[in-house]
């Protein structure tokens, strides 16, 4: 049923443009796919919305993984391997979402207001810990963007009716992603650099092959449930330790798998429970209701036909992003010079804002958080926390009202069920990680 | 990263700072605020979040400490981010009354002078096509009412 959406010729198309932007935005430095979804967002509120989210996943599956890889190590090994990793981890994701979605939906639907608190605490505790360098910095993020979400109402308006309906998401995404990085470009003074495409001949030895595809499953494996930062730390380690040789195939292999699969399995808790666990998935989410679309397990009994649809153009999308890759006209992309690639960001980054906001105020808006968006970059603070805090810590004060007035005020409602309990200490264990990793490398050395 | 630390500890204690004035004013407006007898009232949430913030930052600015004493590294280009800060800011003014194609083309040209384009004239060239083919794909194909200086576009 989903497939025959998928493969409807709009939604083909759909998913062509989407990951053809991915991938686009995937190899030019300083950008990614969260700024690129929140650009496209203002720009597609006319779209179907299955179109719209089968592109939105497009762009996010096709860059997630690009940014990355082509930033650390570009080399011939990335060519070769990566763009069959990425397949292999995009499509077993999609197999896995396909089987895991309806189940967890089933199960969220029954969760209320307690459970959800939890949920997002677990999700608070994970972007902090594990997004940046340091527990300090990924906290700042977060509490720096839920700052942001509190202005709206009659909270930190200052008095001006530009504030009263808070600050749109996109505008913040694309102010402290796109601008903060055209700035941080600005300041270190590289805009004459060029971004140098790799070369050589993307083809797959049979010897390979049989290094890879080990690796491509480990990656799958760990990029799935763990997410995109984790998941290709911990890949590339494993990669790393197993291989007897240089393990350079291996180690690209294997990311390159846990990044695509990543993209997909952030579907999941997205999809499933209503939970962005990544900033390009927070994004997508604040698209739902501007297309009349309710978030959450319901959107399984209340817009099956487009939830399926999305899940199928996952296969046909990591169809399309292979023959993408493999083909020679991305190799003449990234000639374009560093200044006019952001150049080209300021002028679209004013777009998206004045589309989203309408008004000049919104622009102001988008130059001041731009500057507060390189303070972070160049502070090394992680900016992606930010994004998850400031469209989930609304929504986690709401759930938290609605836990408190169902209970009369009683805060051990909050820890009411064996599950509640569970997902607590899942947050507690998650913040102690970076402590217990930073005191044992302390140990070795 | 590859960066030297100097920059680095400069720009977290200015972050830190910036922060930890953000948790005061976000505690001043949550103050101001009406009680209520929900559990749960406007002012707790910004009460959380202001003093995390001033925590954060406050802690931001432990790590970061000392660094401010030490001295300089390479000078770093500030004037130029000024400027282009300035250009942004004439851009959402300018908007209105001079139309989306002229504004989109001068913020073109200046922020690629300003990231140090080699060629001007080439630059201009791009600017302008890049500014008309945004206004026809956007104003024109999708519907997004951009808005028209005094010679309509």
């Amino acid at each position: 049923m989903g497939f025959a959406d998928a493969l409807a010729p709009a939604n083909l198309l759909w998913a062509l443009v989407g990951v053809t932007i991915g991938v686009a935005v995937g190899a030019l430095p300083g950008i990614g796919p969260a700024p690129a979804v929140a650009l496209l967002l203002p720009l597609t509120f006319r779209l179907d919305p299955t179109a719209a989210l089968i592109m939105f996943a497009g762009v996010y599956y096709g860059g997630s993984s690009a940014s990355v890889l082509l930033g650390t190590h570009a080399s011939l090994e990335v060519n070769r391997v990566a763009p069959i990793g990425r397949f292999v981890g995009g499509t077993i994701g999609a197999v896995a979402l396909l089987v895991a979605a309806p189940f967890v939906a089933g199960i969220a639907v029954h969760f209320g207001p307690p459970e959800y608190v939890a949920l997002m605490a677990v999700v608070f505790a994970t972007v902090s810990a594990l997004a940046g360098p340091s527990l300090l910095k990924g906290a700042a993020s977060l509490v720096i963007g839920a700052a942001i979400g509190l202005v709206g109402q009659n909270r930190l308006t200052f008095g001006m009716p530009s504030l009263f309906d808070g600050i749109d998401v996109v505008v913040v995404v694309i102010a402290l992603f796109a601008l903060g990085g055209t700035f941080a470009h600005l300041v270190e003074g590289t805009g004459e650099s060029r971004f140098e495409p790799v070369r050589g001949k993307p083809v797959l030895s049979r010897e390979d092959f049989r290094r890879s595809w080990p690796a491509w499953l480990r990656g799958t494996a760990l990029g799935f449930p763990f997410g995109a930062k984790v998941s290709a730390y911990l890949s590339y380690r494993v990669e790393k330790r197993l291989s007897r040789n240089s393990g350079a195939i291996e180690g690209v292999a294997g990311p390159a798998a846990a990044l695509s699969a990543a993209s997909v399995g952030a579907l999941l808790p997205l999809l499933a429970i209503g939970l962005p666990t990544s900033a390009t998935a927070a994004v997508i989410l604040t698209a739902f209701p501007s297309y009349g679309l309710q978030p959450g397990p319901q959107l399984f009994s209340e817009s099956g036909d487009l939830v399926w649809a999305l899940i199928a153009s996952l296969f046909v999308g990591h169809i399309l992003l292979l023959a993408l890759t493999l083909s020679p006209a991305r190799v003449r992309l990234p000639t374009i010079p560093a200044y006019g690639i952001h150049a080209g960001v300021l002028v679209f980054a004013c777009l998206g804002a004045f589309a989203a906001g309408g008004t000049i105020a919104a622009l102001v808006v988008l130059t001041a958080l731009g500057l507060v968006g390189l303070l972070m970059r160049e502070a090394g603070v992680p900016v992606a926390p930010a994004v998850v805090g400031l469209v989930l810590a609304p929504s986690a004060e709401q759930q938290l009202r609605r836990a408190l007035a169902s209970s009369e005020g009683d805060w051990t409602v909050l820890v009411s069920s064996p599950l509640t309990v569970t997902l607590w200490i899942v947050a507690v264990l998650v913040l102690l990680t970076p402590l217990v990793v930073a005191l044992r490398a302390s140990r070795r050395s | 990263m590859n960066r030297p630390p100097g920059p680095e500890q400069r720009a977290s204690a200015l972050l830190g700072l910036l922060m930890v004035v953000a948790g005061v004013v976000v505690l001043v407006d949550a103050a101001r605020l009406p009680g209520s007898d929900e559990a749960l009232g406007p002012a707790a949430a910004p009460t959380l979040i202001g003093v995390l913030l001033g925590l954060l930052g406050g802690g931001l600015l432990v790590q970061a400490r000392g660094s401010l004493r030490t001295g300089n590294g390479k000078p770093r280009r500030l004037w130029r981010l000024t400027a282009l800060v300035a250009t942004l800011l004439a851009f959402a003014f300018l908007l209105p009354i001079m139309g989306f194609v002229f504004c989109a083309a001068v913020l073109f040209v200046s922020a690629a002078l300003l990231l140090g384009a080699p060629h001007p004239a080439r630059v201009v060239a791009y600017g302008w096509t890049l500014a008309v083919v945004v206004f026809l794909v956007f104003d024109v194909l999708i519907g997004l009412s951009l808005p028209a200086g005094p010679w309509g576009f």
